[in-house]
């Protein structure tokens, strides 16, 4: 007797807990309802906007972080911008001539625009951010304007940019960082303090007001901003937006779901299905610029010097194995740099279609030895850790041994700079605007992203060219000609996949639409009574 | 005593200076530059070096702790590297949010503690003992994420009673401040808890065997009065110790439950700055931590007099 009281006593304890989670989670959907007829857009409002991460870093300047833009396109404006097929539109600069031999881009800026502090946008301010771009020590943005040599005040709305030799892409890297605008007033009375205090630092549709770290942002309206919608009505709608950075995607997905926040631009694969059938969200899905590769270190001494090696691993992989086991189906097939909304994307360049693991063995006995080599996943992560098993078991078929090891990350992060890892780490890239800026940096000979130590000289001319020239279609040809070396004849990596972007909106916020760089353009942003 | 207190704060001084000169060393010491993870997705060598060298960061391991340690007895405890935020600045902020979150779950924890305890010890093996014990066992064996998430499912999806997480400060608005502390508090202090019950429990079963306690119940004195009157003030000594101790550590925060809950707490921060080998940071957090658990000690020890006629602090038998 006294036992089985004893254990009902636990039993009951488990029973409670247990029971608890039976009843759960998103109430089953019906298809989702249709879109609402175009409603005309109301002023008014605040949302919350859940965000994978806090801002570190305010200061474009200094800003290293991908999860930074989300509130600095908020806050400030660029030179100029992207629309949702991620053409180059004027934003601050209303029209821009490149001269003839490429080495001149002149802008034509708005006159209508200050900062959020009042003072007044005007070519001495474009000169006095790009100088300090360029010449701030330790400058995050010093690559990305390599090509400037000078900058010159032609008139108050007039600014050349004097380049040291033909750069195509740099359009596109005044688009986000590097091209935006800030108050010198602001920052030079901040000081050390910018890069964490940036209040009512920019011109752009909503002004920072508040920051906590860890905790919350504060965007409020900006009411002089210049933007207008298509019938001419002031942007932005909303009032204010609060950025809350939550980290676990379960809970951020709970907070939308519970109305605490109406945003949100990262859910796991799990959840996709989960929201997509929810008749209260809108979810939208579209390619993105980003992608994800193994590196293999193709330096002298290591395993992977064997060219051969790469591309068995290359030919043995299943890509659209890992994406729909390991991704849920959130992405996209990937076999290079050149991502699906890239001008220069190639749709029938897939070199890799299916998976060839008696290929790859054909090619290791080429080489005469079998390969084996180490797979570096960064500790604690266990999403990691599933795909490099799954990665193993798909290259056990070509007979192909791969060990995983587990490092800290920034002890990776260490071995990857020296280039010092012995076989393979796991790498993704954010993804730019330009196929130069997913490629040259990371296939260059010597260039700081080149983890791989890739060196082949065909390829580094082809990117030279691409570079110099404006002409579209001799860049396509260029980017192209180069990706077959890289990806196929002599690999650099190998590539498997190129990620998505998500946009989760709680059905009364209208308005937001997923763009290919997965920044949200909030001005455009209403809420429905 | 006061001489043993004083005696005992003289103390602290050099057993900070070895912590900070450990923890120093240890941080530098392991694999990993921290102006690379800085880096992120920007990693050009040249404005990588620049960084190094403004932070001090390519000079010899002594000069780099002669500077900090100059500078932190001034109370300057630097600026974090990934940051630029003044790391007094970063600690302080994080200090009411987390006292409140382990003071609140201390707290509850000891409160339950004593009462279940208590009762459990009162009536060893009754029902109420088992479920008591069932439940703080459940606690405790459940990891603190996986009962924090189920909480937030519960409380604030299936019934919307209070918020998935966040922090309001008191200051700001009481109300919500509490409502926002219910759920974490609950989650943070279910691990020490079952501990807690489970002390006192088992420390007043000790003494109910003592003899004066049979000398009591034999005097014909009231249950309730032997339990209060004269059990527990003795049963409490070594349940004293351990929630010392776990004093001390609230100030380390509470890493699981700040994030799964939202709350800006030292915790996230120290385990942040590990990750991001951010020196100055981990180094701070450390010493702060080390002080407060030398500073709870000695109040635990001096609770001690209090509670045990028999402690004195001379030395000689009073």
């Amino acid at each position: 007797m006294r036992g089985s009281v004893r254990v009902l006593g636990v039993l009951a304890a488990f029973a409670i807990l247990f029971g608890a989670c039976a009843g759960s989670a998103a109430p089953a959907g019906g298809a989702a309802s249709a879109a609402p007829a175009a409603a005309k857009a109301a002023p008014g409002g605040s949302v919350t906007f859940v965000l994978e991460n806090d801002v570190i870093d305010f200061d474009p300047m200094r800003s290293r972080a991908f999860v930074d833009r989300n509130v600095h396109y908020q806050i400030y404006d660029s030179l100029v911008r992207i629309d949702a097929t991620g053409k180059i539109v004027p934003w601050l600069a209303e029209k821009w001539d490149t001269a003839a031999d490429g080495k001149a881009v002149t802008f034509s800026l708005r006159k209508d625009v200050k900062y959020h502090d009042g003072t007044a946008f005007d070519a001495e301010s474009v000169k006095w951010n790009i100088d300090r771009y360029m010449k701030t020590t330790g400058s995050a943005r010093a690559g990305e304007l390599a090509s400037v040599d000078s900058v010159t005040v032609v008139d108050p709305a007039t600014v050349r940019f004097n380049l040291k030799t033909p750069f195509s892409p740099l359009l596109a890297n005044l688009v986000d960082r590097a091209g935006m605008m800030v108050s010198k007033a602001v920052a030079e009375a901040a000081g050390a303090d910018f890069t964490r205090k940036a209040f009512k630092a920019g011109s752009g549709p909503f002004v920072l007001t508040e920051a906590v770290k860890d905790d919350h942002m504060t965007l409020e309206k900006n009411p002089s901003w210049w933007g207008k919608d298509k019938d001419g009505s002031k942007l932005p709608y909303l009032d204010k937006i609060t950025v809350k950075p939550i980290t676990n995607s379960d809970v951020r997905l709970t907070n939308v779901k519970t109305g605490d926040a109406q945003v949100a631009n990262n859910i796991a694969g799990k959840d996709v299905a989960v929201v997509k059938t929810d008749p209260a969200l809108t979810y939208q899905q579209i390619a993105s610029y980003a992608f994800d590769s193994m590196i293999p270190n193709r330096a002298k001494g290591f395993v992977f010097e064997e060219g051969r090696y790469v591309r068995a691993v290359a030919m043995a992989l299943d890509r659209k194995e890992i994406l729909d086991k390991w991704a849920f189906g959130v992405g996209a097939v990937g076999y290079g740099t050149i991502a699906p909304g890239h001008f220069a994307a190639d749709p029938s360049f897939k070199p890799f279609e299916k998976p060839d693991p008696e290929g790859a063995k054909k090619l290791i006995a080429e080489v005469g030895k079998p390969l084996s080599f180490e797979l570096l996943i960064s500790a604690g992560d266990p999403a990691g850790l599933q795909l490099a098993q799954l990665m193993q078991a798909q290259l056990a078929k070509a007979d192909i041994k791969t060990e995983i090891q587990q490092l800290e990350f920034a002890k990776i992060l260490e071995l990857q700079s020296k280039h010092e890892f012995k076989g393979i780490t796991l790498v993704g890239w954010s993804g730019r605007v330009d196929p130069d800026g997913n490629t040259y940096d990371h296939l260059y000979s010597g260039k700081p992203f080149n983890d791989s130590s890739y060196s082949n000289k065909d390829v580094d001319r082809l990117l030279d060219e691409q570079r110099a020239t404006s002409d579209p279609e001799k860049r396509k040809t260029a980017l192209r000609a180069a990706e077959k070396i890289y990806v196929q004849d002599d690999p650099a990596r190998v590539w498997y996949r190129f990620r998505a972007v998500q946009l989760l909106t709680v059905k009364k916020l209208q308005g937001l639409e997923a763009y290919p760089d997965s920044l949200i353009r909030f001005q455009y942003g209403w809420l429905q009574k | 005593m006061t001489a043993y207190v004083i005696r005992r704060l003289l103390l602290m001084v050099p057993v900070a200076f070895l912590v900070t000169v450990i923890v120093f060393a240890l941080v530098r010491l392991s694999p990993g530059d921290p102006v690379l993870v800085y880096a992120g997705e920007e990693r050009d060598p040249v404005s990588l070096d620049a960084l190094r060298k403004a932070y001090g960061l390519d000079q010899p391991m002594p000069v780099q702790y002669a500077v900090w340690i100059g500078h932190a007895v001034q109370g300057d405890l630097g600026r974090s590297l990934r940051t630029t935020q003044p790391v007094r600045e970063a600690i302080l902020e994080r200090v009411p949010a987390t006292l409140l979150l382990g003071g609140t779950a201390l707290l509850l924890s000891i409160s339950v503690a004593l009462v279940v305890g208590t009762l459990s010890a009162v009536k060893p093996n009754s029902p109420l003992d088992l479920l008591a014990t069932g439940f703080t066992l459940a606690g405790v064996s459940l990891p603190n994420f996986f009962l924090g998430l189920i909480l937030i499912l519960l409380f604030s999806l299936v019934v919307r009673v209070f918020p998935p997480g966040g922090y309001v400060a008191i200051a700001a608005d009481p109300g919500d401040a509490l409502r926002h502390l219910v759920l974490p508090a609950i989650t943070l202090a279910t691990a020490s808890m079952a501990v807690n019950v489970r002390q006192v429990r088992s420390s007043l079963l000790d003494v109910f065997g003592q003899e004066y306690i049979r000398t009591a119940r034999a005097k014909g004195l009231g249950e309730t009065r032997v339990v209060f009157r004269h059990a527990l003030k003795n049963a409490l000594i070594p349940v004293v110790t351990i929630i010392g101790l776990q004093i001390g550590a609230i100030i380390e925060g509470a890493i699981i439950t700040e994030t799964i809950f939202f709350w800006p707490g030292i915790g996230r921060l120290a385990v942040d700055s590990i990750g991001g080998r951010d020196y100055p940071v981990v180094q701070a957090i450390v010493l702060l931590s080390a002080l407060s658990f030398m500073a709870s000690t000695l109040v635990v020890d001096l609770l001690y007099a209090t509670l045990d006629p028999r402690i004195s602090f001379s030395g000689s038998r009073a």
